[in-house]
Parts: C-alpha cells; structure tokens; sequence
C-alpha cells in the first residue's frame, strides 16, 4: 500500500495502517475479516503448568499485569473450550506425551505459546537427562517467549503478537 | 479435563480417576483418586513431571555456574533455595562472610518468604472461592517484588546470594522505600486479616479440613507451615540461627487446629514476622564490603557439609560432598515440598472432592521444587 509508505507523523501512520488493515482484510474478505476478528480477543488459555514459568503467568493474570484487558482469560472449564496453549516451561519425557494429548484434544482453531527458554530450546536444561530441548517436535508453535522467566510484559506482547497473526491469517479457520 | 475412568474389579462402587497433570486444582502434578460418589477412598499422588535432573547437573557444573540453575526450582523461593548452598560452599572454603553481607542475606530471603506467602495465599483464595484475595495478593505481590528488583534487578530469579556474599550492594533508596513498604504492608495485613481470616465463608470452608495432628506431622517428617499449622514449632532460624539471624526479634508462630485454615493463617503471621525482620535489618544495616573475592572458578576443598535454612515452606537442606575439584561430587538438595508430600495421602482420606484443592495447596506444596 503505497500509502503506508510515505513518511508522516506518528498518529497519522496509525490511522493509515488501520484504514489499511480494513481495506485489506474487512472488504477483501469480510466474512474471514469478521471470524478471526471473533476469535482475536476471547484467547482461552489452557491451564496446563509445565513448569516454574507458571509464576510468571500468575503475576500476568494478576491485578497489575491485568491480562485479561488484552481479551484473554484463564479457562478452568473444560479443554474443548480452550483455543490458547501456553507452555509454561520446561516440558520433560514424561510430560511431553500429555502435552501432545492435551494439544490433540482441544477443539480447533488452537495456537501455542511457547513460553521461556526451556520451551523454547531447553534454556538452562539443555544437557539434562529428562528434558526435551524445544517443544516444537511434539506440538507446533505459534509464537515465541524468550526468558528465564520472561517477564509478565514480555508474556503480554506474545499474546499482542498472537492476535496480530490472528488478524492475519489467511483463511475462515483461523490458521 | 483429562479422566481416566475404570472400575476396581472387587468393589463397583469405587471408582478411579486421575486428577491432573491439566486440572485447575492440581498444576504439573497428578493425583490418583478412588472414589467412593463424592468422597475420596484413597489418593495416590504422582510427582515427577518436573523433574530435570538437578543434583545430577550440580555435578557437572562448577560452584558458581550452579547458583542460577539451582533457584529455578523454587523460583517463588529463590533466594531461600540459595542460602543453604551459599552457606555449605562458604563452610566448607572456611569463608569469612562480611557483616553486611550476612543483613543483605536476611532481607533478601526474608523478602522472598513474603513473597512466596503472598502466592500461596493468592491461590488458597482462589482455591476456596475467594476471589479478592487473589486480587490483593497477586497486586501486592508486586510492590515486594520491585523492592527486590530494586536490590537485585530480576523480578523472580534473582540469583542474588551466591557463595561468598551477596552479588551487589543494596542502593541506599533502596533502603527508605523498603522501610516504607514495611509500614505499609504492616496496615495491610490487617485488611487481610478482615477480609479473608475473619470471613465466616472462609471459616466455613476451610475449619475442620484437612486436620493433621500434631502426632502425625512429626510421624511424617512435615516441616515448614504445614508442621507449624499442627502445633509443631520447628523453625531453622530458631533452632540453628545462620547469617545472624540471633540479631533480630521474632516470633515462631504455632498454631494447634492443623486444618487448612490454621496453615493459611500461619502463612500471614509468618509475614508479619518477616516484615519485623526486614525493617530490624534495613536499620541497623552495616557498612562495609558484600562480597568476597573467589575468581571465577573456586576450588573448594575436599570435605562434606550438610547446611540448611528456613524457606518460606519449610526446611531448605543441602549435602554436599567436595573432592577438592571446582565441581561438586555430590549435590543432594532437601527440599520442603518432598517431605510435606508424604502428608498428601494422609489428609486425603474421607474428604470431599471439592476439598481436594483447598487441602493440596494448603500444604504449599509446589511440584517444580519436589521434583527438583
Ligand atoms: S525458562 Fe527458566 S523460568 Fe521458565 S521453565 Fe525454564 S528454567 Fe523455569
């Protein structure tokens, strides 16, 4: 868009890139625009804790990280209501089987959040005997949280990131 | 909800399920249940889905590339995991610890035991159905972590206490607004006090549940809040006071019921006495360095040391066996969780489903650190 393009002030770029985003997506597709747009901000986290990252999620979802201003709310329902797998931490041999059966039972469209290094590459476990290095061989992975434990903000702008893709992506189903 | 369902082939009346690894009420930890309709017959619990092989990485890594991966385990603990280790390895080089130091210590695990209460607590009010308590402690959980990040720079990890001292000094507005912070959260409490410890809802919910008695808890090895809650008064800092903790005024809180209510309780008397500490030690704070000078790569030497401390759960124990090599032969880690997990089949016993929760987590229990 060759608007978007030239250099204006910073307000102006915003709009620019919103009227953008809704010639884009809303009147070349409205009916996709309108689903993924649904979808955008009622995430429901799975709660599966893998690991210490956990601690960091709970300050997220505390009062003054307030995640649920970003349209995610844990979900202590049920797993098919969920559409949002975090993976708090280090996933190891004998977790890695029920994440998979978690992952397979919940109800598409799902995303993934791989959260910490642990989850990422084995972070600081990465030579231990019992821990996989990166969780990406058993589930795919949306989106990547770099720390040890990242910090609640760092955790908030992967969910940021994960909307944007969802507002992006490319078909009715949300992937 | 992850259930697994089948029938015992003698009695068809009890039934089995599997509470956890993905369940509200049971975080990277399951539970084996038999059930009789709404009343658990037998629990079983099944740790071990966090295991990572610590003591056996202790090995191959030096003294102090061990210090950040050994707080993890405990990361709502961490710097009361890492002053057992830092005093072993101390004893065992025959380290002269600065007065400061030994203060800076104390504050830092003491800040960290209220923060580790305010987390237990947060989930306790969640888990008995109190929804303002988790708000209130999850916020005011907050403002005692940046007084920590303000002295150590980390919001949870802090790796602060390490072998030799502390890793830096505090900055002195650290010192004026931790002593706010303390006036502060001294009112605080008391609105705690109010809305949680004195509500009739909470009392229903929480009396009488749960009870370990006192022959029990030293039966079992239960140590921490849960042996405190039964009238049992075990406190490391009492019994064997490390880092200068004869210097300062404080209280063991007991208590006698043993129930989920009286564990959730001891857990705010705790912090009351943390809050004295901390302010006993951010005012009469030495002057002088925080930390020895070891190189980077300390030899220790050959010898043996069994160190521990008061964590927020309960007793923080280390062994550990050096042969004279800058890595460790032999790093065993005691951890509270471990010892107060032998309670779990024990409490579980003619309870409701719906108690299960308030009764594992009132036994602050978390896996990540039984597991090591
Ligand atoms: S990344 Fe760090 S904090 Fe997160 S699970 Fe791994 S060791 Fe724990």
């Amino acid at each position: 868009m060759v608007v978007a393009q030239q250099q204006k002030s910073g307000a102006f770029q915003v709009l620019v890139g919103k009227i953008d985003d809704v010639l884009q997506y809303a009147i070349g597709d409205p009916m996709r625009y309108l689903a993924n747009w649904g979808r955008l901000y009622s995430l429901w986290p799975v709660h599966l804790e893998t690991a210490c990252c956990s601690v960091e999620i709970g300050a997220a979802a505390g009062s003054r990280f307030d995640m649920e201003r970003f349209g995610a709310l844990e979900a202590f329902g049920s797993l098919r209501q969920c559409d949002l797998l975090i993976v708090m931490g280090t996933v190891t041999r004998k977790l890695a089987p029920r994440l998979k059966l978690v992952y397979d039972q919940m109800a598409e469209p799902k995303w993934v959040i791989a959260m910490g290094a642990c989850s990422i590459t084995g972070g600081l476990y990465f030579d231990s005997y019992n821990v996989l290095r990166g969780i990406d061989d058993v589930i795919p992975v949306d989106v990547y949280v770099p720390g040890c434990p990242p910090r609640a903000e760092a955790f908030l702008q992967g969910l940021v990131l994960l909307q944007e893709k969802i507002r992006r992506a490319p078909s009715l189903s949300g992937r | 909800m992850t259930l697994e369902t089948e029938y015992m082939p003698d009695a068809d009346r009890i039934m089995s399920v599997s509470l956890g690894p993905q369940h509200p009420g049971a975080g990277h930890f399951r539970i084996k249940l038999w059930l009789d309709g709404d009343y658990v017959v037998r629990a079983e619990p099944d740790a071990g889905y966090v295991h990572r092989g610590e003591e056996k990485m202790g090995e191959y890594r030096n003294y102090t590339q061990n210090v950040p991966h050994l707080e993890r385990p405990v990361i709502l603990d961490s710097s009361n995991i890492l002053l057992p280790y830092a005093l072993g390895v101390d004893e065992l080089m025959s380290n002269k610890i600065p007065a400061r130091a030994q203060y800076l210590r104390v504050i830092m695990s003491e800040t960290n035991r209220i923060i580790s209460h305010m987390y237990f607590l947060a989930i306790q009010g969640l888990f008995l159905g109190h929804t303002t308590l988790i708000t209130w402690c999850m916020g005011d959980r907050d403002f005692w972590i940046d007084f920590a990040e303000r002295i150590a720079g980390a919001r949870v990890t802090f790796a602060y206490i390490i072998p030799g001292g502390v890793r830096n000094d505090i900055p002195s507005f650290a010192i004026d607004k931790g002593l706010k912070l303390c006036d502060w959260f001294d009112k605080r409490m008391d609105e705690y006090e109010k809305i949680f410890f004195q509500n009739p809802m909470v009392h229903q919910r929480s009396d009488g549940i749960g009870v370990l008695s006192r022959e029990d808890a030293i039966a079992y090895g239960a140590t921490g809040t849960v042996a405190r809650a039964s009238g049992l008064a075990v406190d490391v800092r009492k019994d064997e006071p490390y880092s200068s903790y004869d210097d300062f005024e404080f209280k063991t809180p007991v208590m006698t019921q043993g129930d989920v209510y009286a564990r959730s309780y001891v857990a705010l008397l705790d912090m009351r006495e943390a809050v004295k500490i901390i302010r006993q030690a951010l005012k009469r704070l030495p002057p002088g360095p925080v930390r020895l000078k070891l190189g980077p790569q300390p030899r220790v030497p050959a010898g043996e040391v069994y160190s521990r401390t008061e964590g927020a759960r309960g007793e923080m124990s280390y062994y550990i066996v050096s042969d004279g090599s800058p890595r460790p032969y032999r790093l065993k880690i005691g951890v509270p969780s471990a010892k107060n997990l032998r309670v779990l089949p024990v409490l579980l016993k003619n309870v409701h489903i719906a108690d299960i929760p308030p009764i594992y987590w009132g036994l602050n229990y978390w896996p990540v650190e039984a597991d090591r």
